[in-house]
Protein backbone atom coordinates (compact mmCIF):
# COMPACT_ATOMS: atom_id res chain seq x y z
CA UNK A 1 0.00 0.00 0.00
CA UNK A 2 1.16 3.40 -0.86
CA UNK A 3 0.67 4.94 2.81
CA UNK A 4 3.06 2.17 3.82
CA UNK A 5 5.57 3.07 1.67
CA UNK A 6 4.92 7.08 3.07
CA UNK A 7 5.20 6.17 6.53
CA UNK A 8 9.09 4.46 6.12
CA UNK A 9 9.97 7.39 3.99
CA UNK A 10 9.40 9.77 6.47
CA UNK A 11 10.50 7.38 9.61
CA UNK A 12 13.69 7.53 7.53
CA UNK A 13 13.94 11.38 7.35
CA UNK A 14 13.55 11.81 10.72
CA UNK A 15 16.04 9.37 11.46
CA UNK A 16 18.30 11.11 9.89
CA UNK A 17 17.53 14.01 11.11
CA UNK A 18 17.79 13.02 14.92
CA UNK A 19 21.25 11.83 13.61
CA UNK A 20 21.87 14.79 12.67
CA UNK A 21 20.97 16.24 15.62
CA UNK A 22 22.73 14.29 17.95
CA UNK A 23 26.08 14.88 16.46
CA UNK A 24 25.13 18.68 16.93
CA UNK A 25 24.48 17.94 20.47
CA UNK A 26 27.72 16.25 21.14
CA UNK A 27 30.00 18.81 18.95
CA UNK A 28 28.48 21.59 21.26
CA UNK A 29 29.08 19.23 24.65
CA UNK A 30 32.89 19.40 23.01
CA UNK A 31 33.08 22.75 22.19
CA UNK A 32 31.32 23.99 25.69
CA UNK A 33 33.95 22.37 27.96
CA UNK A 34 36.70 23.71 25.59
CA UNK A 35 35.27 27.18 26.19
CA UNK A 36 35.14 26.69 29.84
CA UNK A 37 38.23 25.73 30.05
CA UNK A 38 39.24 28.47 28.63
CA UNK A 39 37.25 30.82 30.64
CA UNK A 40 38.88 28.98 33.57
CA UNK A 41 42.18 29.80 32.00
CA UNK A 42 41.56 33.32 32.62
CA UNK A 43 40.53 33.60 35.80
CA UNK A 44 43.64 33.69 37.79
CA UNK A 45 44.68 37.17 35.69
CA UNK A 46 41.22 38.29 36.81
CA UNK A 47 41.23 37.49 40.66
CA UNK A 48 44.97 39.39 40.43
CA UNK A 49 44.13 42.21 39.25
CA UNK A 50 41.34 42.99 40.85
CA UNK A 51 43.15 42.03 43.84
CA UNK A 52 46.38 44.73 42.42
CA UNK A 53 43.36 47.56 42.02
CA UNK A 54 41.73 47.10 45.43
CA UNK A 55 45.43 47.79 46.52
CA UNK A 56 46.07 50.18 44.59
CA UNK A 57 42.80 52.36 44.91
CA UNK A 58 43.42 52.17 48.45
CA UNK A 59 46.63 53.71 48.38
CA UNK A 60 46.07 56.46 45.34
CA UNK A 61 42.78 58.22 47.39
CA UNK A 62 41.06 60.58 45.09
CA UNK A 63 41.73 59.36 41.83
CA UNK A 64 40.14 61.23 38.79
CA UNK A 65 40.94 58.65 35.98
CA UNK A 66 39.52 59.84 32.28
CA UNK A 67 38.05 56.45 32.00
CA UNK A 68 36.09 57.44 35.07
CA UNK A 69 34.50 60.37 34.57
CA UNK A 70 31.09 60.86 33.71
CA UNK A 71 30.86 63.13 30.98
CA UNK A 72 27.79 65.74 30.27
CA UNK A 73 26.44 66.76 26.82
CA UNK A 74 27.35 64.05 24.87
CA UNK A 75 24.21 62.85 22.75
CA UNK A 76 25.98 59.64 21.79
CA UNK A 77 26.68 56.39 22.87
CA UNK A 78 28.21 52.97 21.62
CA UNK A 79 27.02 49.39 22.55
CA UNK A 80 28.95 46.29 21.36
CA UNK A 81 26.19 43.38 21.25
CA UNK A 82 27.91 39.52 20.73
CA UNK A 83 25.60 37.39 18.87
CA UNK A 84 26.77 34.21 17.32
CA UNK A 85 27.71 33.54 13.93
CA UNK A 86 25.63 29.92 13.78
CA UNK A 87 22.43 29.59 14.33
CA UNK A 88 20.47 26.22 15.75
CA UNK A 89 21.18 27.36 18.76
CA UNK A 90 17.78 28.43 20.35
CA UNK A 91 16.28 31.37 22.04
CA UNK A 92 20.42 32.41 22.43
CA UNK A 93 20.35 34.82 19.74
CA UNK A 94 16.79 36.20 20.22
CA UNK A 95 17.43 36.99 23.93
CA UNK A 96 20.71 38.95 23.46
CA UNK A 97 19.46 41.04 20.79
CA UNK A 98 15.98 41.45 22.80
CA UNK A 99 18.03 43.49 25.53
CA UNK A 100 19.83 45.01 23.11
CA UNK A 101 17.29 46.89 21.26
CA UNK A 102 15.69 47.63 24.22
CA UNK A 103 18.88 49.15 25.30
CA UNK A 104 18.43 51.47 22.06
CA UNK A 105 15.34 52.11 22.07
CA UNK A 106 16.09 53.36 25.90
CA UNK A 107 19.02 55.50 24.82
CA UNK A 108 17.16 56.86 22.15
CA UNK A 109 14.57 57.90 24.23
CA UNK A 110 17.03 59.97 26.25
CA UNK A 111 17.90 61.55 22.59
CA UNK A 112 21.23 59.68 22.47
CA UNK A 113 21.86 58.37 19.55
CA UNK A 114 23.64 54.70 19.78
CA UNK A 115 26.70 53.52 17.51
CA UNK A 116 26.22 49.63 17.46
CA UNK A 117 29.03 47.25 17.00
CA UNK A 118 28.24 43.94 15.89
CA UNK A 119 29.82 40.48 16.63
CA UNK A 120 29.15 37.82 14.25
CA UNK A 121 26.80 37.00 11.49
CA UNK A 122 23.21 36.46 13.33
CA UNK A 123 22.86 39.84 14.64
CA UNK A 124 24.29 41.31 11.48
CA UNK A 125 21.57 39.90 10.05
CA UNK A 126 18.76 40.80 12.43
CA UNK A 127 19.58 44.26 12.43
CA UNK A 128 19.54 44.43 8.23
CA UNK A 129 16.46 43.13 8.71
CA UNK A 130 14.83 45.43 11.30
CA UNK A 131 17.04 48.13 9.25
CA UNK A 132 18.78 49.69 12.15
CA UNK A 133 22.00 50.96 11.53
CA UNK A 134 25.13 49.03 12.60
CA UNK A 135 28.47 51.49 12.79
CA UNK A 136 30.48 48.74 12.71
CA UNK A 137 30.70 44.81 11.77
CA UNK A 138 33.49 43.34 14.06
CA UNK A 139 34.29 40.53 11.67
CA UNK A 140 37.51 39.60 12.43
CA UNK A 141 36.61 37.95 16.07
CA UNK A 142 36.80 34.58 15.60
CA UNK A 143 34.08 32.09 17.13
CA UNK A 144 36.21 31.09 20.32
CA UNK A 145 38.43 34.50 20.96
CA UNK A 146 42.13 35.11 22.27
CA UNK A 147 42.77 38.26 24.52
CA UNK A 148 45.03 39.70 21.48
CA UNK A 149 41.56 39.96 19.60
CA UNK A 150 39.57 41.88 21.95
CA UNK A 151 42.30 44.24 22.69
CA UNK A 152 41.26 46.83 19.44
CA UNK A 153 37.98 46.85 19.84
CA UNK A 154 38.36 47.83 23.73
CA UNK A 155 41.31 50.08 22.79
CA UNK A 156 39.17 51.73 19.99
CA UNK A 157 36.01 52.55 22.63
CA UNK A 158 38.55 54.03 24.82
CA UNK A 159 39.68 56.14 22.54
CA UNK A 160 36.49 57.27 21.35
CA UNK A 161 35.26 58.00 25.04
CA UNK A 162 38.19 60.12 25.79
CA UNK A 163 38.01 62.18 22.87
CA UNK A 164 34.26 62.48 24.27
CA UNK A 165 32.70 60.88 21.20
CA UNK A 166 30.76 58.83 22.96
CA UNK A 167 29.00 59.07 26.48
CA UNK A 168 29.16 55.60 27.55
CA UNK A 169 30.19 52.34 25.84
CA UNK A 170 27.99 49.13 26.96
CA UNK A 171 28.10 45.51 25.86
CA UNK A 172 25.40 43.77 25.19
CA UNK A 173 25.79 39.72 25.45
CA UNK A 174 24.74 36.58 27.58
CA UNK A 175 26.07 35.89 30.73
CA UNK A 176 27.73 32.56 31.85
CA UNK A 177 25.72 32.07 35.56
CA UNK A 178 25.84 27.96 35.77
CA UNK A 179 25.98 25.55 33.17
CA UNK A 180 21.82 25.69 34.01
CA UNK A 181 21.62 29.61 33.95
CA UNK A 182 22.65 32.04 31.36
CA UNK A 183 21.45 35.12 30.91
CA UNK A 184 20.91 38.31 28.50
CA UNK A 185 22.30 41.68 29.61
CA UNK A 186 23.49 45.18 28.88
CA UNK A 187 26.40 45.76 30.79
CA UNK A 188 28.04 49.33 31.25
CA UNK A 189 32.02 49.34 30.30
CA UNK A 190 32.57 52.78 30.29
CA UNK A 191 32.69 55.08 32.00
CA UNK A 192 34.10 52.83 34.52
CA UNK A 193 32.37 52.45 37.93
CA UNK A 194 34.25 53.53 40.87
CA UNK A 195 35.97 50.69 42.77
CA UNK A 196 34.27 50.48 46.02
CA UNK A 197 35.17 47.94 48.10
CA UNK A 198 32.79 44.99 48.73
CA UNK A 199 31.18 44.50 52.49
CA UNK A 200 33.50 42.04 54.08
CA UNK A 201 36.16 42.54 52.22
CA UNK A 202 38.81 42.93 54.47
CA UNK A 203 41.13 45.93 53.49
CA UNK A 204 45.02 44.90 52.47
CA UNK A 205 47.15 47.16 54.08
CA UNK A 206 50.16 46.21 52.03
CA UNK A 207 53.28 48.48 52.18
CA UNK A 208 54.16 48.14 48.28
CA UNK A 209 57.19 49.89 46.91
CA UNK A 210 55.49 51.44 43.85
CA UNK A 211 57.07 52.30 40.35
CA UNK A 212 55.70 54.61 39.12
CA UNK A 213 53.39 56.11 41.65
CA UNK A 214 50.16 54.31 42.64
CA UNK A 215 48.11 57.00 40.60
CA UNK A 216 50.50 56.54 37.38
CA UNK A 217 49.68 52.83 38.01
CA UNK A 218 46.47 52.58 38.33
CA UNK A 219 46.09 55.01 35.02
CA UNK A 220 48.07 51.75 33.12
CA UNK A 221 45.79 49.54 35.23
CA UNK A 222 41.91 51.13 33.93
CA UNK A 223 42.57 50.22 30.11
CA UNK A 224 43.75 46.43 31.36
CA UNK A 225 40.65 46.59 33.29
CA UNK A 226 38.39 47.39 30.61
CA UNK A 227 39.72 45.24 28.12
CA UNK A 228 39.57 42.54 30.10
CA UNK A 229 36.28 43.15 31.07
CA UNK A 230 35.11 42.56 27.38
CA UNK A 231 37.46 40.01 26.73
CA UNK A 232 35.05 38.18 29.60
CA UNK A 233 31.87 39.11 28.41
CA UNK A 234 32.92 37.73 25.16
CA UNK A 235 34.39 34.16 26.75
CA UNK A 236 30.65 34.55 28.22
CA UNK A 237 29.00 34.53 24.96
CA UNK A 238 31.06 31.82 24.09
CA UNK A 239 30.30 29.44 26.74
CA UNK A 240 26.11 30.48 26.57
CA UNK A 241 26.13 29.73 23.03
CA UNK A 242 26.99 26.35 23.22
CA UNK A 243 25.18 25.30 26.04
CA UNK A 244 21.86 26.99 24.59
CA UNK A 245 23.13 25.00 21.05
CA UNK A 246 23.60 21.72 23.83
CA UNK A 247 19.91 22.61 25.23
CA UNK A 248 18.14 23.36 22.01
CA UNK A 249 20.03 20.14 20.23
CA UNK A 250 18.95 17.62 22.80
CA UNK A 251 15.20 18.92 22.54
CA UNK A 252 15.49 18.24 18.85
CA UNK A 253 16.51 14.94 19.07
CA UNK A 254 14.10 13.98 21.59
CA UNK A 255 11.33 15.38 19.72
CA UNK A 256 12.65 13.34 17.00
CA UNK A 257 12.96 10.07 18.74
CA UNK A 258 9.02 10.53 19.84
CA UNK A 259 8.23 11.20 16.00
CA UNK A 260 9.67 7.81 15.20
CA UNK A 261 7.87 6.06 18.12
CA UNK A 262 4.89 7.99 16.86
CA UNK A 263 5.46 6.66 13.08
CA UNK A 264 6.19 3.65 13.68
CA UNK A 265 2.98 2.55 15.32
CA UNK A 266 1.44 4.43 12.66
CA UNK A 267 3.42 1.99 10.40
CA UNK A 268 2.70 -1.34 12.35
CA UNK A 269 -1.26 -0.38 12.09
CA UNK A 270 -1.34 0.53 8.55
CA UNK A 271 0.77 -2.65 7.83
CA UNK A 272 -1.84 -5.07 10.34
CA UNK A 273 -4.75 -3.26 8.49
CA UNK A 274 -3.38 -4.64 5.47
CA UNK A 275 -2.99 -7.93 6.40
CA UNK A 276 -6.17 -7.95 8.16
CA UNK A 277 -7.77 -6.81 4.68
CA UNK A 278 -6.02 -9.05 2.53
CA UNK A 279 -7.00 -12.39 5.25
CA UNK A 280 -11.17 -10.70 4.80
CA UNK A 281 -10.52 -11.19 1.18
CA UNK A 282 -9.09 -14.55 1.48
CA UNK A 283 -12.02 -15.85 3.65
CA UNK A 284 -14.47 -13.38 1.93
CA UNK A 285 -13.14 -15.81 -1.75
CA UNK A 286 -13.05 -18.95 0.20
CA UNK A 287 -16.76 -18.64 1.51
CA UNK A 288 -18.26 -17.96 -1.60
CA UNK A 289 -16.44 -20.91 -3.47
CA UNK A 290 -17.95 -23.19 -0.97
CA UNK B 1 72.30 26.31 53.30
CA UNK B 2 69.66 25.45 50.51
CA UNK B 3 68.72 28.22 48.60
CA UNK B 4 66.21 30.42 49.12
CA UNK B 5 62.55 30.20 47.05
CA UNK B 6 59.78 32.11 46.02
CA UNK B 7 56.87 31.20 43.96
CA UNK B 8 56.87 32.54 40.23
CA UNK B 9 53.71 32.96 38.47
CA UNK B 10 53.21 34.65 34.99
CA UNK B 11 49.85 35.11 33.74
CA UNK B 12 48.01 36.19 30.67
CA UNK B 13 44.33 36.60 29.86
CA UNK B 14 44.82 33.21 27.97
CA UNK B 15 46.35 31.43 30.17
CA UNK B 16 48.52 30.84 32.87
CA UNK B 17 52.21 30.80 31.07
CA UNK B 18 54.26 29.86 34.13
CA UNK B 19 53.78 28.39 37.70
CA UNK B 20 56.88 27.74 39.32
CA UNK B 21 59.04 27.92 42.35
CA UNK B 22 62.30 30.38 41.88
CA UNK B 23 65.64 31.22 43.17
CA UNK B 24 65.45 34.43 40.96
CA UNK B 25 63.61 36.02 38.63
CA UNK B 26 64.60 39.27 36.50
CA UNK B 27 62.08 41.27 34.45
CA UNK B 28 61.68 44.28 32.07
CA UNK B 29 60.30 47.40 33.83
CA UNK B 30 59.13 50.37 32.80
CA UNK B 31 62.51 52.17 33.69
CA UNK B 32 65.08 49.37 33.57
CA UNK B 33 65.25 45.66 34.76
CA UNK B 34 64.60 44.27 37.93
CA UNK B 35 66.08 41.03 39.66
CA UNK B 36 63.72 39.60 42.76
CA UNK B 37 65.20 37.32 44.97
CA UNK B 38 63.13 35.59 47.85
CA UNK B 39 61.28 37.47 50.44
CA UNK B 40 61.89 40.40 48.96
CA UNK B 41 59.69 43.42 50.35
CA UNK B 42 56.35 44.23 48.67
CA UNK B 43 56.52 45.71 45.36
CA UNK B 44 54.21 46.73 42.72
CA UNK B 45 55.63 48.12 39.62
CA UNK B 46 54.71 48.52 35.96
CA UNK B 47 56.35 46.28 33.34
CA UNK B 48 57.61 47.33 29.69
CA UNK B 49 58.87 45.30 26.59
CA UNK B 50 61.30 42.85 27.14
CA UNK B 51 62.92 39.31 28.27
CA UNK B 52 61.61 37.72 31.76
CA UNK B 53 64.42 35.51 32.65
CA UNK B 54 63.72 33.25 35.61
CA UNK B 55 65.80 30.47 37.83
CA UNK B 56 63.14 27.36 39.39
CA UNK B 57 63.49 24.50 40.57
CA UNK B 58 62.76 23.26 37.11
CA UNK B 59 65.61 25.05 35.51
CA UNK B 60 65.83 28.07 33.57
CA UNK B 61 63.08 29.73 31.68
CA UNK B 62 62.73 33.02 29.50
CA UNK B 63 60.05 34.48 28.45
CA UNK B 64 59.02 37.45 26.30
CA UNK B 65 56.66 40.23 27.80
CA UNK B 66 55.25 42.81 26.56
CA UNK B 67 53.52 45.60 29.20
CA UNK B 68 51.52 44.75 32.43
CA UNK B 69 52.84 44.38 35.37
CA UNK B 70 54.61 42.41 38.42
CA UNK B 71 53.34 42.31 42.05
CA UNK B 72 55.61 41.30 45.09
CA UNK B 73 53.88 39.97 48.02
CA UNK B 74 53.92 37.32 50.53
CA UNK B 75 57.10 35.58 48.98
CA UNK B 76 55.07 35.31 45.77
CA UNK B 77 55.87 37.02 42.77
CA UNK B 78 52.53 37.81 40.27
CA UNK B 79 53.47 38.92 36.62
CA UNK B 80 50.42 40.09 34.78
CA UNK B 81 51.27 40.62 31.17
CA UNK B 82 48.20 40.73 28.07
CA UNK B 83 51.68 39.38 26.17
CA UNK B 84 53.74 36.87 26.65
CA UNK B 85 55.83 34.11 24.98
CA UNK B 86 58.37 31.64 26.12
CA UNK B 87 61.39 31.40 23.82
CA UNK B 88 60.84 28.10 22.26
CA UNK B 89 57.37 29.72 21.14
CA UNK B 90 59.51 31.83 19.12
CA UNK B 91 61.01 31.30 15.65
CA UNK B 92 63.50 33.91 14.45
CA UNK B 93 62.87 33.69 10.72
CA UNK B 94 58.89 34.77 11.90
CA UNK B 95 60.56 37.43 13.96
CA UNK B 96 62.41 38.90 11.25
CA UNK B 97 59.39 38.86 8.98
CA UNK B 98 57.13 40.46 11.57
CA UNK B 99 59.67 43.06 12.43
CA UNK B 100 59.83 44.25 8.22
CA UNK B 101 55.62 44.09 8.51
CA UNK B 102 55.93 46.07 11.75
CA UNK B 103 58.38 48.94 10.18
CA UNK B 104 55.96 49.37 7.43
CA UNK B 105 53.35 50.35 9.34
CA UNK B 106 51.88 53.95 8.70
CA UNK B 107 52.88 56.69 11.02
CA UNK B 108 50.85 59.56 9.75
CA UNK B 109 49.00 60.38 13.00
CA UNK B 110 50.58 60.51 16.80
CA UNK B 111 48.16 56.91 17.52
CA UNK B 112 49.84 55.35 14.59
CA UNK B 113 53.42 56.38 15.52
CA UNK B 114 52.60 55.42 19.24
CA UNK B 115 51.51 52.26 17.83
CA UNK B 116 54.22 51.78 16.06
CA UNK B 117 56.82 52.76 18.38
CA UNK B 118 55.01 49.47 20.66
CA UNK B 119 55.30 47.02 17.64
CA UNK B 120 58.45 47.87 17.24
CA UNK B 121 59.89 47.85 20.63
CA UNK B 122 58.15 44.02 20.96
CA UNK B 123 59.38 42.89 17.32
CA UNK B 124 63.11 43.59 18.12
CA UNK B 125 62.68 42.49 21.51
CA UNK B 126 61.76 38.78 20.02
CA UNK B 127 64.76 39.21 17.76
CA UNK B 128 67.27 39.63 20.49
CA UNK B 129 66.68 35.81 21.84
CA UNK B 130 69.33 36.70 24.24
Amino acid sequence: MANRRVLVKRRDAVRNIRKITRTMQLIATARFQAAHTRANASRPYSEKLAEVVSDLAAAAEGIDHPLMRQPEEIDRSALVVISSSRGLCGSFNTNVLKVATNHLDGQEKEGIQTDVYMARKKGIAYFDFLKREIAQELVEIGDMPEFGEIEPIASALMDRFIRGEIASAHVAYTRFISSGRQEAEVVQLLPLARHEPAEGESKRAVDYEFSPDPKELLEELLPTTVRLRLFQAFSDAAISEQIARMVAMKAATDAAEDKIKLLSREYNRARQTAITMELLDIVGGATALA
Amino acid sequence: MAEQIFQLSVITPDRSILEAEASFCAFPAHDGEIGIRAHRAPLLVKLGTGWLRAQTTEGDHRLLVDGGFAQMVGNQLSVLTEFAQRSDEIDSARAQENLAAVEAMPTADEIQFAARQRALARARAALKAG
